[in-house]
């Protein structure tokens, strides 16, 4: 009966290294991308994107147009991928991981913000996550740092669930069901074929409960480890499902990589 | 439970109590200031696919050596899918990004003060490049930006309109012009 009691909590040593495989993975394979889009992308000239830099403070815009030169470009996301490879391996200490947060701090100068949106966001928020970790393990120990880190990512990514689930509840056409056939005809893949089941007003409006409910009640996560391990679960599949209509794979391993954070803060709040 | 659990326990439910009070409100424009539009990554909204009402759409047309213009197209990127995108999908994260040029340029159109002009923004400026380039045949990938591109074009227009989500054989229910570009020469 004792042993019932004791909550299961996730190692964190085997929780590290999980989120270290799985940020150094979407890293990789959003360098891949970068270093390939320059080809591909005849709109996002940088001569006019560098209006948008302010003057002040001086020097700035200066110091942009020589690292996103194209060729310094490309030497950024080449270090960038080897420093990905380096947090993979679990060599990665407090310069690499600062260096990987200024980088990140480029390419938000350099795509206005954000090149894809969400993504881009979360997956800077695993970077600062893994910047507190060093930083806070510099001074007080990494199993301290750690702790600092995960609690940064699982906040976010639980706010994350929260606000996109309750924002859509509030909406009567999510309510209804109305709103899930009309976003995923605007999907990149899409549209949906005339007689697909999504149009179904009662499938969609029961897809719509489900999801946004599960996702507004994702901070129920923290309760145990167990069933945090089953909201990640869920939402491995609904991200799958985003990519599936919407092409978003960048989506799928930006909080791919946030679950292991989730997964160890799970349980530390025993009820 | 020891004083620290709970304690973090108190804070954890305090912050969503907060956020579902004030965090899910509507706030136009919280973050304000040029280093912190590029930063607002810092503090995202993440409310994503939340109201299902119009989208900011491109449309442009072009004028052939003729001097007859053809039909209003829209540039909307339309790609196959394929299971190793998963892994590598940068054609298809590239036309979001250019769609996301179009709804920012819609934005830049709501905000604009009074007396300032549309052209000098940063937005308008490459979803012009974005209209050249579907003119001219431009393509993501293997796909067209186009249905009918005119690439011998000498001129072309483009048009930010906002339409409804509902579509009845691909035409939106409502189309609402909301900017118009004036007829621009095309470039090599």
């Amino acid at each position: 009966m004792e042993l019932m009691a004791v909550p299961l909590q996730l190692d964190l040593h085997l929780a590290v290294r999980a989120f270290e495989l799985l940020l150094g993975l979407s890293l990789v394979l959003q360098c891949i991308e970068y270093l390939r889009i320059p080809a591909l992308d005849r709109v996002n000239d940088w001569a006019i994107l560098r209006q948008e830099i302010p003057t002040h403070p001086p020097g700035v815009r200066a110091l942009l147009d020589l690292l996103l030169s194209p060729r310094t470009y490309r030497v950024l996301m080449v270090l960038r991928l080897a420093l990905a490879v380096g947090l993979m391996s679990g060599g990665l200490g407090l310069a690499g991981a600062a260096m990987l947060f200024a980088i990140a701090l480029v390419l938000l100068l350099r795509w206005r913000g954000a090149f894809n949106g969400g993504s881009d966001f979360m997956t800077l928020v695993g970077l600062t996550g893994l910047l507190i970790a060093h930083l806070v393990g510099h001074a007080m120990g990494m199993d301290w740092g750690w702790r600092a880190g995960f609690w940064y990512i699982t906040l976010h990514a639980l706010t994350s669930y929260f606000m996109s689930g309750w924002v859509k509840l509030l909406h009567p056409s999510w309510r209804s069901g109305r709103a899930l056939p009309l976003f995923l005809d605007t999907g990149i893949y899409g549209p949906l074929p005339q007689h697909s089941a999504y149009r179904h007003p009662a499938l969609a409006r029961a897809i719509s409960w489900t999801f946004t409910v599960w996702e507004g009640l994702f901070p129920l996560a923290l309760l145990d480890v167990r069933l945090a391990a089953l909201f990640c679960t869920v939402a491995s599949v609904f991200h799958f499902l985003v990519f599936r209509f919407f092409g978003l794979n960048r989506f799928f391993w930006a909080w791919l990589t946030t679950y292991p954070a989730i997964l160890w803060c799970a349980g530390r709040l025993p009820l | 439970m020891n004083t620290f659990a709970q304690i973090t326990l108190a804070l954890v439910g305090v912050y969503f109590v907060w956020l579902a009070f004030f965090g899910l409100r509507r706030h136009r424009q919280l973050v304000q200031g040029p280093w912190l539009f590029f930063f607002r990554a810092f503090f995202p909204n993440w409310k994503f696919y939340h109201a299902a009402g119009g989208a900011p759409r491109l449309y442009v047309r072009a004028q052939g050596a003729d001097g007859v213009w053809g039909d209003w197209q829209r540039v909307y990127a339309r790609i196959a899918h394929r299971a190793h995108h998963l892994l590598h999908n940068p054609v298809v994260n590239l036309a979001l990004n250019h769609q996301n040029l179009v709804d920012h340029l819609w934005s830049d159109v709501q905000d604009l003060p009074d007396g300032a002009d549309i052209r000098e923004r940063v937005t308008y400026q490459l979803v012009t490049r974005l209209a050249h380039e579907a003119v001219r045949g431009g393509r993501w990938g293997e796909v067209p930006m186009l249905p009918a591109a005119m690439p011998e074009a000498a001129h072309f227009q483009f048009a930010l309109r906002m339409d409804d989500l509902f579509e009845q054989d691909r035409v939106p229910a409502s189309s609402e012009l909301v900017l118009q570009s004036p007829v621009l020469p095309t470039w090599n």
